[in-house]
């Protein structure tokens, strides 16, 4: 859920999506000796608040990390990708055919006053809220299949009490990862304010998580906006019958003004645990009583070069793009901006996906191939120089010096000190980088929302080849975010009709392979292995996008929590984890 | 005039007043290029009529209305008692600054009372012993205070006495009891930061009052006819230029709620009405930012009105007009 | 003049007004000049970030994936950056001087227009009286109700964060103290015998108002501006420190912003700008109270 709220990150800071994603419970992970103390256990945040607990209609991660404590959701994976199960009796099954999903439910799952949940509850929350037209729930697209060229929804439907089968027409492998997302309202309660929007999102049952029953490790205890959040130890916890798991009574998110604050937090011993930035990081891996775990994330650093008509020319030229990549060095990047503490990237698929792959990836930006001699000689072949004495100077084809405009937002420390490497890095060969940093709302609607000039189209991140931004621009930093299981969820950012292609990048062979990656075909793995590692190849050679890093986050804990497993997925026990 | 019709005179004002800083607030947010929208939009994936979403997101935030009817809707549910629903928190704007406002009264009520006491004293001090050494070095000292900006003044303080010293914590702790010493403790450096530009400036105002006084005839007067000298500042001089400093104060009051305590509350975390209404201005929470300035605007015409009575009061010589 | 000779030579004996306008002419210069003899405030440098002042150190770490460990160099303050550097190798002195003038601009404009809309406000509600009077007086009364930093925050959130804009927003909101002075005065000044005297002679409004009444109030003006100036200088810096400063340029509140993350490490980027900002609001202050006290009649 947490990686489809947020494909796209403001900035390339990093966001807290992935340190409370699937907070949910395993009960295989054999634990020796029982916790012998209680407490809090208190995380600090200095992101934002929560907009709402009312999950359909949350479109920020904060939200469902929130939501996340008192739902644990049918499943979540291990760091290594192995399935848990939550709410499911057994692992969802596929059809032979691929297309029809069956999703078999604990029967002991209760909301709040002891009514069982059913599949009935999962079936009405879908056909009755999530597909509704009153209701326009982001992600619904997520739920559509393309049939005789109309875009519909899947039909769920109730097998019995604690199963549901959900039908597809056209097969769709990935489509798995969308199911295991899937949430639920209680629909008793939903029932009641059903069809109108505003009534639903001021429903007070829906706002304060009353509902949740037994479904979750805690329950909602209070909120204060922009303050902190309060969940409560959940006696009746489906998952806590034999040992009595959450071994914390609250689990609470504070929320801090500065990251500074919370840094000094973290340091007085104040809050169990907080993200920290890279500066920090060695001053508290020092410290005895703080645990520190270096753990990588789902979302890449990258630049988008602008291909539609209102930026340069001269990025509409595959060999242009690959050379202003080769100009600017990963290395630096990571060492200059995030003290080390990421990957070089050079396409979309991150080494921790199982699906990644990196024969024939062409690494542009690194080693041999971050060569600024190069770099310019590839300019001067695609028509962007001429040679003087010897020494080759960049110039545009009207024989004016190249200038850029770099797009970026502000309040991101990191995402401007990427900004100003990158001004450095291609100042070095001679293009002149115009650095401007807007607020992010602003980045959104004057510079990734675009249309067809003089067309009445309704303005979007891509509205096809022919559209353009309001403002002009070369060059915008920011994240994306990749689910590491089902990468062809990126296809929003690659494939010509994407969602997020704001930067009008379009190549029929990466539309063919995102379209085989979810086709019958693909229901062989070794079949989307191969289209992953092709995808990957075309991508870091076309370069619609610098890819620039995978940054790894740091997590400090208290030196006395115990139980925890570093890792992508590390907080996928942490209702095992104690106080020793 | 009786002082009642006048009263009411003034209250009638008030309401004017704030009915236009409503309509103007009201008018200006709706007037900005940005859509609550367009964070929405921004996250869609493919496969979404956007058109439809637009819609929908609308008539969820209540902006699809022709905008007279907005805002005479608005009117009609303020009438009511209805703030309306904060969309960026997901709750009752009513029930939001319940929870919230009583983290800038306790802020504010103590700097106040700090600045007052402390602002009094220095006066009085600097004027009984005008142009010596010690009225000099105040004087630089007020100024100094009223030039320093608050909020590097806040972040000094968090370095010296949290980060170096320790002492305090580096945010506020809203756990604790609010009638307790830790949260006396807890309050010390935002209050401290609030309050030292009120200090400053009220020891400006006592001095020049207290100075004004002293030069006048009853004040002769009095020395003549041989009081103590502790009599004559205390009783006459004092009283007397307490009037103009009451008024001040009075009159100051709304811009510090509004002005010092909200960048105090930021510095520090405390997440008090100012605090709140920033979040609220970035996240296009229209109700909530309605709702703020709307409780702006009444305190100061609240202090106005006590002002003026407070006038009228002290010195029944004073006619309204 | 010769009235100017006589405020100044008032305005001279007060020794804290010469010292802040001494500190003034001083940063104007800098300011003008800074540009030929620092280096460019924009020019980053990665190889020499976070460098401190002279006397100083300051440690940094680079942690080493492979090996999982760190690599640690010292940063001593040398004298070629004698305030040091930020997280991005820019020179802070060059930053500080290129703050100064986005200060200095603010604060002059910004003042410039409030007072300009201020004094227009009241000679004109003085002036005509009446309906007029009414109506200016009770816009004036729902602006100044209106919280100003919200007013200001919103207006800069909504329209956007440029220099041009802030500096009209702080000009647009702050008129108000003005207005209510210049009416005042003006209001004492019409019944005047030679305003009368113009009047009776059919001198037109604007006549009176520019020859006659604007010119008899300017002392209080300018006395005004000068204490309105540091306002202006702390709004913007403000805005800066809560992220709502033009992005493009370096204002002390823009560095001030920036250097609050780091103050546990790169102490000097937070604290230099607020020095600044201090020492100039200080000096406007201290003139614009000499100004004060010279201007008034029998003031000292």
């Amino acid at each position: 859920m947490c990686g489809r709220a947020a494909l796209l990150s403001a900035g390339i800071g990093l966001s807290g999506c992935l340190e409370r994603e699937a907070k949910e419970q395993n009960q295989s992970t054999n634990l020796t000796g029982a916790p012998g103390k209680s407490g809090k256990f208190i995380e600090g945040s200095s992101g934002g608040d929560a907009e709402t607990l009312n999950w359909l209609l949350a479109s920020d991660a904060t939200s469902f990390g929130y939501i996340g404590l008192t739902l644990d959701g049918l499943m979540t994976y291990d760091n290594n990708f192995n399935t848990i199960l939550r709410w499911m009796k057994k692992d969802i099954e596929v059809s032979d055919d691929g297309l029809s999903y069956t999703v078999t439910l604990r029967d002991d799952l209760e909301w709040s006053g002891g009514k069982p949940v059913t599949s009935e509850d999962f079936v009405y929350t879908m056909k009755n809220l999530m597909f509704a037209d009153w209701m326009a729930y982001s992600y619904a697209g997520d739920w559509k299949e393309e049939v005789d060229g109309k875009s519909v929804f899947i039909e769920p439907g109730v097998d019995n009490e604690t199963t549901f089968t959900i039908h597809r027409k056209t097969v769709n492998p990935e489509f798995l990862y969308t199911v295991t997302d899937l949430n639920v309202y209680p629909k008793h309660i939903a029932s009641k304010y059903e069809g109108d929007v505003k009534t639903f999102t001021q429903a007070p049952e829906l706002n304060d998580l009353s509902y949740t029953g037994n479904l979750g490790p805690y329950r909602y205890k209070e909120w204060i906006r922009n303050d902190k959040i309060v969940m409560e130890h959940n006696p009746d916890y489906y998952g806590g019958k034999v040992k009595g798991e959450p071994y914390f009574d609250e689990y609470i998110i504070k929320i801090f003004g500065t990251s500074e604050a919370r840094h000094a937090a973290m340091e007085a011993g104040d809050i169990t645990s907080t993200g920290l930035e890279p500066e920090q990081v060695k001053k508290f891996k020092e410290m005895p009583s703080v645990q520190v775990f270096t753990v990588p994330t789902s979302q890449y650093q990258m630049m988008q070069y602008n291909m539609r008509d209102n930026g340069w020319a001269g990025l509409k030229d595959k060999k242009v793009r690959q050379a202003l990549t080769m100009a600017i060095g990963k290395e630096k990047i990571i060492q200059q901006v995030r003290l080390g503490f990421g990957e070089p990237a050079y396409s979309f698929i991150p080494k921790t996906s199982p699906w990644y792959d990196d024969t024939g990836l062409l690494k542009l930006g690194l080693g041999d191939l971050y060569n600024k001699n190069k770099a310019k000689e590839m300019l001067l072949d695609a028509g962007y120089g001429v040679r003087e004495n010897g020494e080759i100077k960049l110039v545009d084809k009207n024989g004016a010096k190249i200038k850029l405009k770099l797009i970026t937002n502000t309040g991101s420390k990191v995402a401007e000190s990427t900004a100003f490497l990158v001004k450095q890095e291609l100042g070095d060969i001679g293009i002149e980088v115009d650095i401007k940093l807007v607020p992010w709302e602003t980045e959104l609607r004057k510079y990734y929302m675009n249309k067809v000039p003089g067309s009445d189209q309704q303005p979007r991140n891509n509205n096809g080849a022919r559209a353009v931004s309001e403002e002009p621009w070369d060059l915008i930093l920011a994240g994306h975010f990749v689910d590491l299981l089902q990468p062809s969820g990126s296809e929003i950012f690659f494939a010509t009709d994407g969602g997020l292609n704001i930067y009008g990048y379009s190549n029929p062979r990466v539309d063919a392979l995102f379209k085989k990656a979810r086709s019958k075909e693909a229901l062989d793995k070794n079949v989307r292995k191969e289209v992953y590692a092709e995808l990957s190849k075309i991508l870091s050679e076309d370069q619609p996008i610098d890819f620039f890093t995978f940054p790894t986050a740091n997590i400090a804990f208290k030196a006395d929590v115990k139980g925890i497993e570093p890792g992508i997925n590390m907080n996928y026990n942490y209702m095992e984890w104690y106080f020793g | 005039m009786s002082l009642r019709t006048y009263i009411a005179k003034r209250l009638l004002h008030a309401v004017l007043i704030a009915w236009g800083v409503m309509t103007a607030a009201f008018f200006l947010m709706r007037l900005g290029p940005n859509s609550p929208a367009d964070k929405y939009i921004a996250s869609l994936g493919a496969g979404h009529n956007v058109t439809a979403v637009v819609a929908a997101i609308e008539s969820r935030y209540g902006i699809d209305k022709p905008l007279h009817e907005q805002y005479f809707n608005y009117i009609a549910s303020l009438l009511q008692g209805d703030w309306g629903w904060s969309f960026g928190t997901s709750m009752p704007v009513m029930e939001l600054i319940k929870t919230h406002w009583i983290y800038s009264f306790q802020l504010v009520l103590l700097s106040s009372i700090f600045a007052i006491v402390l602002g009094i004293s220095l006066g009085m001090f600097t004027a009984v012993k005008k142009n010596s050494r010690a009225d000099h070095i105040a004087a630089f000292f007020s100024f100094a205070g009223i030039s320093i900006p608050h909020f590097w003044l806040g972040i000094m303080l968090i370095l010296i006495f949290s980060v170096k010293f320790g002492w305090f914590k580096t945010y506020y702790d809203t756990s604790l009891p609010m009638l307790s010493l830790e949260n006396l403790h807890a309050l010390t450096l935002p209050v401290f930061t609030l309050g030292t530009g009120m200090v400053a400036g009220y020891s400006r105002y006592v001095r020049s009052a207290m100075l004004e006084n002293m030069g006048k005839d009853f004040v002769r007067t009095a020395r003549a006819k041989g009081l103590p000298e502790r009599t004559v500042i205390g009783k006459h001089v004092f009283r007397n230029a307490m009037l103009p400093v009451i008024t001040i104060i009075m009159l100051d009051m709304s811009g510090i709620v509004f002005g010092g305590a909200y960048i105090t509350e930021v510095i520090f975390g405390i997440p008090g009405l100012g605090w709140m209404s920033l979040k609220a201005v970035f996240a296009d929470d229209y109700s909530v930012v309605m709702a703020v300035t709307l409780i702006g605007a009444f305190v100061t015409l609240l202090f106005n009105l006590l002002a003026d009575i407070a006038y009228i009061y002290l010195d029944p010589r004073i006619r309204y007009e | 003049m010769r009235l100017a000779a006589y405020y100044w030579e008032r305005t001279k004996r007060q020794r804290p007004a010469m010292a802040g306008l001494a500190f003034i002419i001083f940063l104007i210069i800098l300011a003008v000049s800074g540009p030929f003899f620092t280096v460019s405030p924009t020019q980053v440098n990665f190889d020499e970030k976070n460098i401190p002042p002279p006397g100083f150190t300051l440690e940094q770490s680079i942690y080493n994936a492979s090996s999982g460990g760190f690599v640690t160099t010292v940063q001593r303050g040398t004298w070629e950056h004698p305030l040091g550097t930020d997280g991005m190798g820019r020179d802070m002195l060059a930053m500080l001087i290129s703050g100064a003038r986005v200060s200095l601009l603010v604060g002059l404009l910004a003042t410039g227009i409030a007072i300009i809309i201020g004094a227009l406000i009241g000679i004109t509600s003085a002036y005509f009286g009446g309906a007029m009077d009414s109506v200016l007086m009770r816009a004036t009364d729902i602006f100044m109700t209106f919280p100003f930093l919200l007013l200001l925050i919103l207006i800069v959130y909504l329209f956007g964060s440029s220099l041009t804009l802030i500096i009209m927003a702080i000009g647009l909101t702050g008129w108000t103290g003005t207005a209510r002075l210049v009416r005042s005065e003006t209001l004492s000044l019409r019944t005047r015998e030679f305003i009368m005297a113009s009047k009776a002679l059919g001198a037109s409004h604007l006549r009176i108002i520019f020859y006659h009444l604007l010119p008899n109030t300017l002392s209080s003006i300018i006395v005004l501006a000068t204490l309105s100036i540091p306002g202006a200088i702390l709004a913007e810096a403000a805005l800066s420190f809560i992220g709502l400063g033009d992005p493009q340029v370096a204002s002390w509140g823009n560095i001030l912003n920036a250097g609050q993350g780091s103050l546990q490490t790169a102490w000097w980027v937070a604290v230099e700008p607020g020095m600044m900002l201090f020492f100039t609001v200080l000096a406007f202050n201290f003139m614009g109270e000499g100004m004060r006290e010279a201007f008034e009649p029998g003031g000292d």
